[in-house]
């Protein structure tokens, strides 16, 4: 349907829905409209399906913004993947290793590999480093760089952390907080840890190491989604940006939004955006409050470029992906394209690596020219001895705006007032990545649409329980698990005995026994009093069955009760604390496997 | 760990006491008397003998009625969980009482 009859508000006598964005999240509530007989209207600022996941073809080539992986624990999505592309969908065998000093290590990190690659007198010096970590205790644990170094001693940090965090994040180690860590290093909850471990939940997380990958690229399953959207009568708008959304007593009634410079108004009986949520706030600025304005400029974003050269090599690396650590260079992760699908290269004899610089927009590499990117690029692929110079026949750069939500100190704040806001708008649902300002994944991205179209549909389903961190299904039964052991249970379970009080306990009670059962058998009388426990007197020197032996029995007796409780208690709280170390240690080592792929 | 940053369920496992269930003492200590009384009585009357177990037979003058035969070995069980549950109980509450006299006395608090 043309704009034109849009704006005149033609919809054949049907609830007008509005989609906001064609990435993931988007079309997907959009299919799942037409899937029911229901067609919506999708409008993207972009002139291609996808967003962030979008595919991009220059001269033949395809490439994505930062490699994508089809990897999701939910069924439903599996399925759905399967259903779009079929055969088209590709397994892949997972291989990104760690670069550093012109030499990969395993990632994750595996001791023995690690130190054969470092060589003797490195790996001597991070062993060292990493004993003399394991004896500090009570360290602070304020800072990321504290955190990692306090566990895994500063050389190692220095050497696999430190970089590319900052790298990724553009800030210091020693800036990023800790709380920060513990949001990407999951098993920091001690609790969770000791449940897991006592329920044998916990399984060492390694890497997921298949996942699918559509033959050309992630482009190619939003290009089947647009296209059985468009069949069952959905319409996309390419280059047509939601401006602004009009509200009239807590609902929405149009938006607003500009397609080839033209404005054009349409009503809306529904509207899903996945547009970023600090935008979707400035479109409604009509009713939003000062305070939410504020929350919604105090939401802030890491974006991203990608400099993708063409270089004359059959074969560069036998990875999808590195992670570079070297310092030296700008350039925080290489994707060799070549190696997701062999069809993403026109010529077998040619390799596509796509340069990844994480930044910040308008930084200096975020306004520098295209032609300087490809030529910095260009020369840290041929630094990093991974390629000569003269190789790189062709470049192009492409700048992903707001690609990382971030997650700061403020953020979780500043979401509450946007949520709380938006809640009292009824036929409004956001959705999707930065629509929710969280780290989702394609997968949980499309399932905040698909719930957005069934809520719409009369389900009812709540798009922010849709777990950014349900990734690995096994993780997120280890969390069901520890939310099976009540915090009160571990508590009685684990914490300090206190020592004194168990051993004036137990030596009272064992004195008292000893102490009744001597003056009972002297009230008891006969002939000889007690006979047989007057045989007490072989370890209780002076002991008798009198009195005053009943006296000494209860003194020896308390001796030895209270010894040997406290002796059990120092034992106990010695093991406990020891096993609750070990359990410790063992989670956040699980939670470190796969910290970069987090980041 | 220390740090701020730990979560406060963490703190208290980490920094608390362990405070004592004198009922669960109770029961558990009363139970083990008990079947040790039960089965080391039983063991005797099996293994017979002329007369049975006679030192375990000394057990009746703090236990009356006690007996080393199946019967008296159902009272000594009742007497063992008896005797059983109330020093366990007493350890309990004689624990409690001053362990939370020292938490009290250090201002910690559970
Ligand atoms: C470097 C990187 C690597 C990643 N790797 C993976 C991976 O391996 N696996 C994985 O599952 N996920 C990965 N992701 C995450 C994945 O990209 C996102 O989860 C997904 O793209 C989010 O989909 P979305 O629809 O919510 O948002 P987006 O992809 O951001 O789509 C939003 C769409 O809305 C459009 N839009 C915005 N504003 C307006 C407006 N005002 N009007 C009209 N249209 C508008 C945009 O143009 C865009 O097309 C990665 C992300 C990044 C940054």
């Amino acid at each position: 349907m043309e704009v034109e009859n849009l704006a005149n508000g033609k919809y054949e006598g049907k609830e007008a829905i509005v989609i906001i964005g064609a990435g993931p999240a988007g079309l997907s509530a959009a299919y799942d409209l037409v899937s029911c007989g229901i067609q919506p209207i999708v409008f993207e600022k972009s002139s291609t399906v996808g967003g962030i996941s979008r595919t991009e073809n220059r001269d033949g080539y395809y490439f994505d913004i930062g490699g994508h992986r089809f990897l999701s624990k939910i069924d439903y999505i599996n399925r759905l993947w399967q259903k779009m592309l079929g055969e088209n969908l590709l397994n892949v065998r997972r291989l990104s290793r760690i670069y550093y000093k012109g030499r990969f290590f395993n990632y994750p990190l595996v001791p023995s590999n690690a130190l054969i690659n470092l060589g003797p007198i490195e790996s001597v010096l991070i062993v060292l480093s990493y004993l003399r970590a394991q004896l500090q205790f009570n360290t602070e644990d304020t800072t990321f760089e504290q955190w990692v170094s306090n566990r895994f001693g500063s050389r190692l940090y220095k050497t696999f952390f430190k970089t590319y965090t900052e790298k990724v994040w553009g800030i210091p180690c020693n800036q990023i907080r800790a709380d920060w860590a513990a949001q990407r290093i999951k098993g920091l909850s001690l609790v969770a840890a000791l449940s897991n471990a006592i329920l044998r939940t916990q399984k060492a997380r390694t890497l997921v190491d298949q996942f699918v990958y559509p033959l050309q690229g992630p482009g190619m399953m939003w290009r089947s989604f647009q296209q059985a959207i468009e069949t069952g009568g959905g319409q996309i708008h390419f280059d047509s940006e939601v401006l602004e959304i009009g509200s009239e007593n807590g609902r929405v009634v149009g938006v607003s939004f500009s397609k080839n410079g033209q404005p054009y108004d349409i009503p809306a009986d529904h509207v899903i955006s996945s547009m970023p949520i600090n935008r979707l706030v400035r479109a409604l600025h009509r009713i939003t409050p000062s305070e939410v304005t504020d929350a919604a400029d105090g939401l802030s974003y890491r974006s991203f470029l990608i400099v993708n050269l063409i270089v004359r090599r059959k074969e560069l690396f036998k990875d999808q992906w590195i992670y570079v650590h070297s310092p030296e260079v700008l350039v925080g992760r290489i994707q060799n394209f070549k190696n997701w699908s062999a069809a993403m290269v026109p010529d077998p004899e040619m390799s596509s690596v796509g340069m990844e610089y994480f930044c910040n927009e308008g930084d200096e590499i975020w306004i520098m020219p295209d032609e300087q990117l490809i030529a910095l690029a260009t020369s840290e692929l041929e630094k990093l001895g991974l390629a000569q110079g003269r190789e790189v026949v062709n470049g192009f750069v492409v700048r992903q705006s707001q690609a990382y939500p971030v997650y700061d100190e403020g953020y979780k704040d500043n979401l509450q007032t946007i949520k709380h806001f938006l809640d009292g708008i009824q036929n409004l649902q956001t959705i999707g990545r930065n629509g929710m300002h969280r780290y989702n994944n394609m997968d949980h991205s499309m399932l905040t649409g698909i719930f957005a179209a069934k809520n719409i549909l009369g389900e009812q389903h709540d798009v922010w329980n849709v777990n950014e961190d349900e990734e690995y299904l096994e993780e997120y039964r280890e969390e069901r698990a520890a939310a099976a052991l009540s915090t009160e249970i571990l508590e009685t379970a684990f914490c300090r005995m206190d020592k004194l009080a168990f051993a004036v306990a137990v030596g009272a009670v064992s004195g008292l026994t000893v102490f009744i059962a001597t003056l009972w058998l002297i009230i008891k009388g006969g002939e000889v009093v007690g006979p047989h426990l007057s045989l007490l007197s072989q370890y209780f020197a002076g002991y008798s069955v009198t009195v005053k032996g009943a006296f000494i029995a209860f003194s020896y007796t308390f001796f030895w009760g209270f010894l040997f409780a406290w002796l059990f208690a120092y034992l106990r709280n010695l093991l406990v604390a020891y096993y609750i170390y070990r359990t410790k240690r063992k989670a956040e080592m699980f939670s470190l496997n796969d910290l970069f792929d987090r980041l | 760990m220390k740090g701020e940053f730990q979560p406060k369920n963490e703190k208290v496992i980490v920094h608390g006491v362990l405070w004592l269930n004198s009922k669960f003492i109770g029961f558990a200590l009363g139970l083990t008397c008990g079947l040790i009384i039960f089965i080391t009585t039983n063991w005797l009357v099996i293994k017979g003998g002329d007369p049975v177990g006679p030192n375990l037979q000394l057990l009746s003058q703090y236990f009356i009625g006690y007996r080393v035969s199946f019967l008296g070995s159902i009272i000594g069980f009742i007497y063992g969980f008896a005797v059983g549950t109330l020093s366990g109980a007493l350890i309990g509450w004689i624990y409690n009482s001053i362990a939370g006299f020292r938490v009290r006395l250090d201002g910690k608090s559970r």
